[in-house]
């Protein structure tokens, strides 16, 4: 409570610098750094707010003259939120601007613990920036998607912060290693879910065993679905497994493989399960039909290639090997069915599919023979006629020459 | 029968034409190979006609359906795959024999007096192949093709004055867009033919007018023996030597065709970025490696401008050679040197543009 206090007094009795703000860093400050009034100045230059007309003693106090003091920590939230909680006031600068942050943010751990006087805790700045706001669509944003992460793991990656709160600092290195952040950092495709996506951004919080299915099912709607359906859903609620998590875990979620299904040491199912289980049979015809449907596209995808590469269109063999690969994908959603039937009537599709391919492959490098035997005959016609000619042009040639032989002997 | 013949005769002098054809002799040393690069252009000019005709029947010259018909015709029209693959391998060699053709006449001297409208109309003509050439590049409507048509029509652009204005005429406005592609398509199938078709009759009607050149050196050396320059009567000899190599070019194009067929490669897409290795075809790679190499700004100008000027110089210095040219034997010298030094910078940069990789191209 004294550290607390300390911390709190500490921010509150900035070091104040002639027409300009220097907040004093505490031991356990959080990552926003102090700055001193011309970094602040220069700061505000390129900050939304600027934009829109504020000044610095729209948030900073001015009880001290041309000194402007820096916010108490707990203060922030409400001193943002008397702007971005007020829709009359807020409208007037972008209508489309939600106005429940503060409302959230109350929600969250980090507005709990706020609430308590808590100063280690995120406030609205600690994310979002102090003097140089940026837009949240503005790539260089600190809380843009492809940011969010290093944002987060300011605080969440180092153990010195998180250890007094008995929190892990490893979910931001582990996020790192998932198929998400291969989306959001590889491929740039900023709908690929981060921190926020998951915990939510202001109303930030750790989802409960219970809701983590609701978390994953707004992007994995089907799988959702389908595992609510089977009866899998009551038997993990009656022995309290986090449903998704319990095979994919949480942060380190990897991309999904095949060989996941089955029953050795590596697989998924082979941790709880062995073959002796009634529904053993529903694992192998899965995991049977799943090296099945592989092995066939592998096969007519390869057979297509060497028709493509023997310059042969293979266009209905494409859209067949698309189809398949489509029904494979479908029917690796339709594993969270955990029934036989629903996927194998998926994957039969597949199979179909694949084999269409094949026979297109077949008849392509089929056409790839008839070419080559239909330029091999043409080759005997125009070798033959060469010959000819050839004997033809020699036999002028030398009855054109004796004459001129005889005349010259 | 010999009435028909008659009935033509009397109103197509076609038994003359053959027997001024059968008295015309060609001379025979060891250049005359050279005389057949002629004769292999025409045939592969031919063979376009041909297949660019059947093309026809089911290309659509439009940004929407261009690229789909040609994968159409290669993929469901009866050999249309083989008439395709003929028809952009044919052209590639012969443009490629047009080049061994300009080479072998400047190198052979046949150019002089009187056959100076013979080599400027020929000089002409391997414009127009050029031609034929970057237009029917863009006709498939495909990634590469759209890229590269955008590079080698925004060089004009750099032209003082009315460079932008030459720019919006090869495009038909700002960009390359399906516009574009129909005037290629109407300059490719119309406009170049028609002139072609005419230049051809009368170049070829000069060759036959005065015959071949004999070379300085060859003819020097009869003239210090005392002995004629040997020759061959031009039918059937000549005539038969001639369709040998027209077999051997059918032959090497069924070849090419059957185991290299030409790629059509992905459909244009007007908002993705660039691929790399953006490049034109082989026949240009020495002036597009030149632009590379020339400077943004020299002496106050665009350097492609400078460049293009430049071209443009060496094309004007090549059409009027025969007039340049006082046939003495230090100005042959001068021009058998200087065409092995132009022969020589194309190669050495066409060689530097592959080195450099990329895409490369998909008539």
């Amino acid at each position: 409570m004294r550290r607390a206090l300390w911390c709190t007094a500490a921010w509150a009795c900035v070091v104040v610098a002639r027409l300009g703000v220097v907040s004093a860093q505490t031991p356990m400050a959080p990552p926003l750094a102090p700055v001193s009034a011309d970094q602040a100045r220069a700061a505000f230059q390129n900050d939304v707010h600027k934009a829109a007309g504020l000044t610095c003693a729209t948030c900073h106090d001015t009880a001290h003259g041309d000194q402007y003091v820096a916010p108490a920590r707990t203060a922030i939230p409400k001193l943002c939120g008397t702007c971005h909680a007020n829709a009359e006031y807020i409208k007037k600068f972008n209508p489309q601007l939600r106005v429940d942050q503060l409302a959230r943010y109350v929600t969250s751990t980090h507005g709990k613990q706020n609430a308590k006087g808590e100063t280690r805790v995120a406030v609205c700045s600690d994310c979002h920036g102090a003097h140089g706001i940026l837009g949240v669509k503005d790539p260089r944003a600190p809380v843009y998607p492809t940011h969010v992460a290093e944002t987060c793991g300011r605080c969440h990656s180092d153990p010195a912060r998180m250890t007094p709160f008995n929190k892990p600092a490893t979910p931001p290195a582990e996020w790192a290693t998932s198929v998400h952040a291969k989306a959001l950092l590889e491929r740039g495709d900023v709908s690929a879910p981060t921190c926020s996506t998951c915990h939510g951004g202001h109303g930030a919080t750790p989802p409960d065993v219970e809701s983590v299915s609701l978390v994953c099912a707004q992007c994995h709607i089907r799988e959702a679905d389908l595992f609510r359906a089977s009866s899998k859903k009551a038997l993990f609620e009656t022995i309290s497994q986090p449903e998704c998590v319990t095979c994919h875990s949480n942060h380190a979620i990897q991309h999904p493989q095949d060989a996941w299904v089955g029953f050795t040491d590596d697989t998924k199912c082979g941790k709880c399960h062995d073959e002796s289980i009634p529904g053993a049979d529903v694992i192998k015809t899965v995991r049977g039909d799943l090296d099945q449907l592989n092995a066939a596209i592998t096969t007519a995808a390869a057979r297509l290639d060497r028709a493509e590469e023997a310059g042969v269109s293979v266009d209905d063999g494409r859209a067949a090997l698309r189809e398949a690969n489509d029904q494979r994908i479908n029917a690796r959603v339709m594993v969270h069915a955990f029934a036989a039937k629903p996927f194998t009537d998926v994957s039969t599709k597949g199979l179909q599919s694949a084999k269409l391919a094949l026979a297109d492959g077949d008849r392509a490098l089929g056409e790839v023979r008839y070419r080559r035997e239909g330029l091999a005959v043409a080759s005997v016609f125009i070798f033959g006629f060469l010959v000819t000619l050839g004997i033809k042009i020699r036999r002028l040639d030398q009855a054109r020459r004796e004459p001129q032989k005889a005349k010259e002997s | 029968m010999s009435a028909l013949r008659d009935w033509i005769a009397e109103r197509a002098p076609i038994a003359e034409i053959v027997e001024e054809l059968e008295h015309k002799r060609v001379p025979q040393h060891r250049h005359d190979v050279f005389y057949y690069a002629g004769g292999v252009t025409l045939f592969f000019f031919v063979v376009q006609v041909v297949t660019g005709a059947l093309l026809l029947m089911y290309y659509r010259p439009s940004a929407g359906e261009a690229y789909e018909s040609v994968q159409f015709i290669m993929a469901r029209v009866p050999f249309g795959w083989l008439i395709r693959s003929i028809h952009a391998w044919s052209a590639n060699l012969m443009i490629g024999a047009a080049f061994v053709h300009l080479f072998s006449v400047l190198f052979l001297k046949s150019y002089r007096r009187p056959r100076e409208l013979t080599w400027m109309s020929g000089v002409i003509l391997l414009g127009l192949v050029l031609g034929f050439g970057f237009t029917g590049y863009l006709l498939p409507w495909n990634q590469l093709a759209f890229f590269a048509t955008r590079v080698g029509t925004a060089i004009p652009s750099s032209t003082p004055v009315i460079g932008h204005g030459l720019m919006r005429l090869l495009r038909g406005g700002n960009d390359v867009t399906g516009g574009t592609l129909t005037r290629f398509f109407g300059v490719h199938v119309a406009i170049l033919p028609g002139i072609c078709t005419f230049l051809l009759a009368f170049h070829v009607l000069l060759v036959q007018r005065h015959g071949m050149s004999v070379p300085p050196a060859v003819a020097a050396a009869s003239k210090a023996s005392g002995r004629p320059v040997p020759s061959m009567p031009f039918l059937p000899d000549y005539m038969l030597r001639d369709l040998f190599g027209w077999t051997l070019a059918i032959g090497l194009v069924a070849a090419l065709s059957a185991f290299l067929p030409w790629e059509l490669g992905k459909k244009a897409d007007l908002f993705a970025p660039a691929p790399a290795g953006i490049r034109p075809e082989w026949y240009f790679l020495w002036a597009f490696q030149t632009l590379k190499f020339v400077p943004a700004r020299v002496l106050g100008l665009e350097g492609e401008f400078v460049a293009s000027l430049a071209f443009g110089l060496g094309g004007a210095a090549l059409f009027f050679l025969p007039l340049i040219d006082r046939n003495t034997e230090t100005s042959r010298r001068i021009v058998t040197w200087l065409g092995a030094a132009a022969l020589l910078y194309m190669i050495a940069m066409t060689a530097l543009a592959l080195r450099a990789g990329g895409g490369g191209p998909v008539p």
